[in-house]
């Protein structure tokens, strides 16, 4: 399914009126970003007295223009002559946002890598091998996505805390190990690599899991990808497991970083934004790097990244 | 099905490979399900274990007693619902029809309108929190807090699901439109009598997957109100952790809600349980 084959180039008036209201729509989603980049760049007395400017009073132009004409201005405000990015460094130095930020990149990156291994190999066996019960077994694992995640959160906890894993990093990641989705996705997508493949590797004296690796592997990197992206967003943006499992504030990703933040007595909001920058920043990029395939993917499946 | 390899001989080692993803993913649904269905006929501490025996004594608790929240927060929740889901696809199906016709930059629209769905809800709900100051204080007032609550969740869903209805629109063969248009159809008529029955499959499935996320809603009470103001915003996802975490000894309670919460969803699972198997046939 491709997004690229629309309908033939439309009319010119209602293809323009269309793009003006895109790029309103497009501001509306953009809007957000851009206040929370200019909040984490004012100081807190700026953040207390101008709460609604995108630029930081010290940095506008009228201020700027009224501190040369020697009248009052935001340059002259407790704070104007910090740094540009202070509240990025507060924000690791006495909020320990780089060890939060730490913390989520290797619970994504070992959820991940978790993941593609355990999910590929079952998927490996459902798209390719037979065995008895396999669609029973294959039914049931399906059956699981329509657990809301809401529902699941107490169970999960009960658990977990009966596995003695609450406030450890095993707590945090254990559930998230497999994912029917992931098996799904990656089932899909074996069982259309041509099975002459498979014959011609077994006749070279390829085992199943010779088969898997040299031959199944290497042809389903795009699904890997798409998965594997899934996968880290899902576990970079999680926020009520971990919150719910962790006490101990050193394992805290950087979600629950920031819930904790929010709730200290007056908090320092400039900096919170400079968190949320720092926590949100990274996988933007990522997502615009790779964004053929998440797109593709959400196309491919219709199902939910998060 | 003639497509596996092999067909017929029963292969062992296949259960190696299967085992690991099947063993945690039963171990942390049906399985933690089953736990929790145990746990909610107790009184029970997370610390302490297990408590005395009560029966539906939790469900009776949550359903029946005068000071229970449970209603008023299935009440805040299934608002919060109709906002959102109305919100959604009042938004992300026109994006979705505009985008196609727009004559610049589909893809870079693309982009930007997916932005929400890869930022964490955190991050999103504290900004939010000062934007909705700056436009009145919807937040402040037990009237508008929810409907508040309800904008972040729409501009946080509607880029997500215009790329799935895109996708469906994508689908449509132009030759519907050329027949319409043939038939001296207008624009309304067009999209009343070809782009929505046409368009039926992905919108029953947009619709109840977003009715279930919705009613999951957490992220948003728990940041930007913490129920407030005046139990505006309580919902059923912040009552079952409420119970479970900050209050002590309500594990038995909190489990009981949860099933409960299963329960209100039931009937929205089982529409997506046969939306999925009818994708699934047509995709494969």
């Amino acid at each position: 399914m491709t997004i690229s084959t629309g309908p033939p180039k439309p009319p010119r008036l209602v293809g323009l009126w269309a793009f003006v209201a895109m790029s309103a729509g497009a501001v509306v989603m953009v809007y957000p970003y851009a206040y929370m980049v200019g909040a984490s760049l004012k100081t807190r007395k700026e953040f207390a007295t101008d709460k609604r400017s995108l630029i930081p009073p010290r940095f506008q132009l009228d201020e700027r223009l009224k501190h040369d004409r020697g009248e009052p201005s935001a340059l002259a405000w407790e704070g104007a002559d910090w740094p540009i990015l202070k509240n990025y460094i507060d924000a690791v130095v006495y909020g320990q946002v780089d060890v939060f930020l730490f913390n989520s990149l290797v619970y994504a990156m070992v959820l991940t890598a978790v993941q593609l291994t355990v999910n590929s190999l079952a998927a490996y066996a459902f798209a390719r091998m037979t065995f008895y019960g396999r669609d029973v077994l294959f039914n049931l694992l399906l059956a699981t996505m329509m657990l809301p995640a809401a529902v699941l959160l107490v169970p999960q906890f009960l658990v977990v805390n009966y596995l003695g894993l609450v406030d450890s990093f095993w707590g945090v990641v254990l559930p998230g190990f497999a994912g029917a989705f992931g098996v799904f996705l990656l089932r899909q997508f074996f069982l259309n690599i041509p099975a002459e493949l498979e014959h011609a590797a077994r006749l070279d004296g390829c085992g199943s899991l010779g088969i898997f690796w040299h031959i199944i592997l290497p042809l389903s990197r795009p699904a890997l990808i798409t998965l594997g992206l899934f996968t880290f967003l899902g576990a970079w943006n999680s926020f009520i497991w971990p919150l719910v499992v962790l006490s101990d504030q050193s394992y805290y990703p950087l979600t629950v970083g920031l819930s904790l933040f929010r709730e200290e007595s007056g908090a320092d909001w400039p900096r919170i934004f400079a968190a949320s920058v720092m926590g949100s920043l990274p996988l933007i990029a990522m997502f615009l790097l790779a964004q053929r395939y998440l797109i593709g993917g959400i196309s491919l499946s219709g199902m939910k990244a998060q | 099905m003639a497509r596996h390899a092999e067909s017929g001989r029963n292969q062992p080692i296949a259960y190696l490979y299967v085992a690991p993803a099947f063993i945690i993913v039963m171990l942390f649904s049906f399985v933690s399900m089953g736990v929790s269905f145990y746990v909610s006929l107790h009184d029970w501490d997370p610390m302490r274990g297990r408590g005395a025996f009560v029966g539906w004594g939790n469900y009776a608790r949550a359903v029946a007693e005068p000071s229970s929240v449970f209603w008023l927060s299935l009440r805040n929740t299934s608002a919060y619902v109709v906002m959102a889901v109305i919100g959604v696809l009042c938004t992300s199906l026109p994006l979705a029809m505009l985008c196609r016709r727009s004559r610049y930059g589909q893809a870079l629209f693309r982009t930007l309108y997916f932005l929400p769905s890869i930022t964490p809800m955190v991050v999103i709900a504290l900004v939010w929190i000062w934007l909705l100051q700056q436009w009145g204080g919807l937040l402040d007032r037990p009237a508008t807090a929810l409907l508040a609550i309800a904008v972040v969740g729409v501009w946080q869903a509607s880029g997500y699901n215009m790329l799935l209805f895109l996708a469906g629109l994508n689908d449509i063969p132009q030759d519907f439109y050329d027949a319409a248009r043939v038939d001296g159809a207008n624009r309304l008529q067009e999209f009343w009598h070809v782009t929505i029955p046409l368009l039926r499959n992905t919108l029953v499935f947009v619709t109840v997957m977003l009715i279930i996320g919705a009613f999951q809603v957490f992220t948003q009470a728990y940041i930007m109100t913490r129920g407030g103001p005046e139990r505006s915003t309580e919902v059923v996802a912040f009552q079952v952790f409420k119970n479970a975490f900050s209050y002590a000894g309500q594990m038995g309670y909190a489990s009981a809600m949860a099933w409960l919460l299963f329960a209100v969803l039931f009937v929205f699972i089982m529409i997506q349980m046969r939306v999925f198997r009818s994708r699934r046939i047509y995709d494969e």
